[in-house]
């Protein structure tokens, strides 16, 4: 049905044109579910973005053959194209919140592809979307049809975008990162709804994402790409039971998969280093003078847990849970909070989740480090950048780094700085909130040996907060489990993975994957 | 080399076209203060509107002043003005941006009701005022348009400082202990710069035309000092015995406010 032959992309708009997809080739059979894997910037979007044409045939000059259908996708004319494109074949972007237009209700944008294709009643376009949104599993769909986006929750907004896509029945599906943007929870079911669409109506699926967890268990056949190449290509058992490529095996062993990188280290005498007392905290809705009275929303609600030197606590839950409000809290970054925190040791330091944000963009690496001793004070010049040096090295950078700006260096290359930077002045906590959950899955697996490193050989106290239960599972030794602003559960890992007691825990492990209780290697 | 500079110029022409203008213009003014053999104050009955001649590049004015010497320094002074009424401007608008976008609450809704008082005001309006108080003469030109260009950049430092107070990085030199003046003036200011630049070159040209507003006016420079609008305003007297003087004053300023809105476009866009 697809036959891409030899697809080259040339992004023109730059100094020198910059050739980012070599070599492309990709087939789809009729009702086959095929998997694009890579990592960020691997030209994975790119080259499915070329099949659906949506790049700019300006800046973009594609070379090769796509083939859709008995019909040459690159030379056609832009009318015929546009005949193809929503009806024969559909798109599903990776972020919810954008991909819907806000000031237009969800009838109106899932029936929008009917409406340009088709020529229906208004009646009928209605009826349609209704049965349309009922088959992609929303409650009400009566109601939903005369809401707004905003109403509507990220996988609801995600559903609704499938239902649009799926409206005319399309021969082809191409799914960029569908579920990337949401809770584990939400996403198994996703992953559910269009395995259900495959086999119910079809539907041919293009599947981009750059977790190989999903591809594996979603996709029949599956292409690695790396670096604008196709590393390998074959069936799924083939490519993740016996991979040919170095960069496939290395891909394969960093998917999280539930394994200890480290065992726990037992510590004798147990200090506590962190005691948190029914602590509550809130959000205030924006003020003003003409609404006094504000309402308040409390995010935290009772959490209690003590932390002890040296120990890797997994925080785990779903965005907006009040995870990272809680981390916040303890930091004392937030005015209105209730309860009792003690601090047993001086300076705790958090370690932020988007390393681009977390580094100055105007200051150099080595000004960044120096900055805590500068404030601090006591400490020569010299001395300053000996030391920003040496944490420098011990999170695997060198000098070199030291006169660099953030904006020329990689995510994990900026994380790495943050931890440094977070060492700099010696504290014996760590709160980390998301560390990995910006990068690459072979990066993820870095920092995360070298947050297990800063707490074994500076005896650093780690407060991991994270939705990964797999990331967690690798490094912690003890989890809590945080649902609506409430601590729900809290045990040490084998205690939560094994024996759950809340019925919340359990769906977040089942989600997660975590089915082969007593066999730790399972993917 | 070259060809990275085409690219550039490519990407971004008005930056380049913007400071190539600007740059002549202030290098001949300079050049025009510095080695013009007449000085520019000097009459000479004899030759009353003289024609542009080898002797008199532009011609003379109504007074046999040479056009040439009284353009630069006008010029000259106009750009004087200009800069420091910028100055001003941007120092105080930092300031009280910065302290209203960084603490908010209190400080934040009395400085910037003062603010929004003196943006209620059409600005010459209110420098007329502040001149009719103040009274005229170069200086107090000045400090009349500097005080009214405080308010908006107060407006676009706040804003900067509202977005960049909530970022990882400053919360994280704040949970190194840096005190509020440290994390102002250190961390964030910075990063203010492309936006507080380009507006200021902007302003720059704001502070160009009402200085010739001003000027032209008759409440600006006083003669015998010379100004762009104080030239005008004199020539506009002769507009249609003797039209070349207009139009080469107003040229000047049409050129030199063209430079300075491309430059401030091209910062804007490299910002």
């Amino acid at each position: 049905m697809l036959e891409v032959t030899d697809l080259h992309i040339e992004i023109e708009d730059s100094l020198i044109p910059e050739t980012v997809v070599h070599d492309f080739d990709i087939t789809v059979s009729p009702g086959e579910i095929v998997g694009i894997v890579g990592e960020s910037g691997s030209g994975k979007s790119m080259s499915a973005h070329a099949i659906a044409g949506l790049l700019s045939r300006k800046d973009m000059k594609k070379k090769g053959s796509i083939m859709f259908e008995g019909e040459e996708l690159l030379s056609m004319p832009r009318s015929r194209l546009r005949d193809i494109q929503g009806d024969d074949i559909a798109v599903v972007f990776q972020e919810p919140m954008t991909s819907l237009n806000p000031v237009k209700t969800i009838g109106w944008q899932v029936e929008e592809a009917q409406r340009i294709h088709g020529n229906m009643s208004d009646e009928e376009l209605r009826d349609a979307a209704i049965r349309m949104l009922r088959d992609v599993e929303i409650d009400e769909p009566e109601r939903v049809y005369y809401k707004y986006p905003h109403e509507l929750s990220g996988g609801m907004r995600q559903r609704v975008m499938i239902a649009a896509a799926l409206i005319c029945n399309p021969k082809l599906l191409i799914a960029d990162e569908p579920t990337t943007a949401l809770d584990v929870t939400i996403q198994a079911q996703i992953i559910e709804l269009l395995k259900r669409i495959n086999k119910e109506k079809g539907t041919a699926i293009l599947f981009i994402s750059h977790d190989l967890g999903l591809v594996r268990t979603l996709c029949s056949r599956v292409v690695v790409m790396n670096k604008g190449r196709i590393t390998e290509s074959g069936t799924v058992e083939e490519v993740f039971n016996h991979p040919r490529e170095e960069y496939t095996k290395q891909l394969i062993s960093a998917i999280p998969k539930f394994r200890k990188i480290a065992e726990a280290s037992p510590v004798p005498d147990r200090k506590p280093i962190l005691e948190v007392q029914n602590v509550s905290a809130r959000y205030k809705k924006i003020t003003g003078y003409f609404n006094p009275g504000a309402k308040q929303r409390l995010v935290v609600k009772n959490a209690s847990f003590t932390m002890y030197e040296g120990e890797i606590i997994g925080l785990v839950g779903e965005s907006g849970c009040g995870k990272t409000t809680l981390g916040k809290t303890i930091l004392g970054m937030l005015d209105d909070t209730d309860g009792k925190i003690v601090h047993y040791s001086e300076m705790p330091q958090m370690i932020f989740q988007d390393p681009y944000g977390s580094l100055n963009p105007t200051k150099t690496v080595g000004w960044i480090l120096e900055e805590p001793l500068r404030i601090k004070g006591g400490y020569s010049e010299k001395e300053r950048s000996g030391k920003a040096r040496e944490m420098l090295s011990l999170v695997g950078l060198d000098e070199t780094y030291m006169k660099r700006k953030p904006d020329a260096l990689s995510g994990g290359q900026r994380q790495r700085v943050c931890i440094a930077l977070a060492l700099m002045l010696g504290p014996k906590l760590i709160i980390a909130d998301e560390p990995v959950s910006a990068l690459d899955v072979t990066v993820q697996e870095q920092v995360i040996n070298l947050l297990i490193k800063v707490n074994r050989e500076l005896g650093v106290a780690i407060l991991f907060i994270s939705h990964d239960l797999k990331v967690v599972y690798e490094l912690c030794s003890r989890i809590i489990v945080m649902k609506s602003g409430e601590i729900v559960e809290q045990g040490t890992d084998e205690e939560i993975y094994n024996n759950p007691q809340h019925p919340y825990t359990k769906q977040l492990l089942l989600s997660a994957g975590y089915t082969e209780v007593t066999q730790p290697d399972g993917i | 080399m070259m060809k990275k500079l085409g690219f550039r110029f490519r990407k971004n022409p008005e930056l380049y076209i913007g400071a190539a203008i600007t740059g002549i213009m202030a290098l001949i003014m300079v050049a025009g203060v510095l080695f013009s053999p007449y000085d520019p104050d000097a009459m000479d009955a004899s030759s009353r509107f003289a024609d542009p001649s080898f002797a008199h590049i532009l011609g003379c004015d109504n007074f046999g002043r040479d056009l040439f010497a009284r353009l630069s320094l006008g010029g000259a002074t106009t750009l004087f003005i200009a800069v420091c009424t910028v100055l001003i401007g941007v120092t105080f608008g930092t300031i009280i941006g910065a302290l209203t976008g960084y603490y908010g609450g209190a400080v934040d809704e009395i400085l910037m009701r003062f603010n929004d008082a003196v943006l209620a005001f059409p600005s010459i309006l209110l420098a007329l005022v502040f001149i009719s108080v103040f009274g005229s003469g170069t200086w107090k030109v000045i400090i009349s348009l500097g005080i009214v260009f405080v308010p908006s950049f107060a407006r676009i430092v706040r804003s900067e400082f509202m977005r960049c107070k909530n970022l990882d990085y400053v919360r994280s030199a704040r949970l190194m202990g840096a005190k509020d003046i440290r994390i102002m003036f250190v961390h964030i200011l910075p990063n203010t710069v492309p936006v507080v630049l380009s507006s200021a070159v902007i302003g720059f040209n704001n502070a160009v035309l009402a200085e010739a507003g001003m000027s032209f006016l008759g409440i600006g420079v006083q003669p015998p000092a010379s100004s762009l609008g104080r030239m005008l305003s004199d020539a506009q007297a002769f507009l249609f015995s003797e039209p070349s003087y207009a139009i080469i004053t107003g040229a000047s300023i049409a050129i030199i406010v063209l430079g300075f809105s491309l430059l401030g476009d091209g910062l804007k866009k490299n910002a």
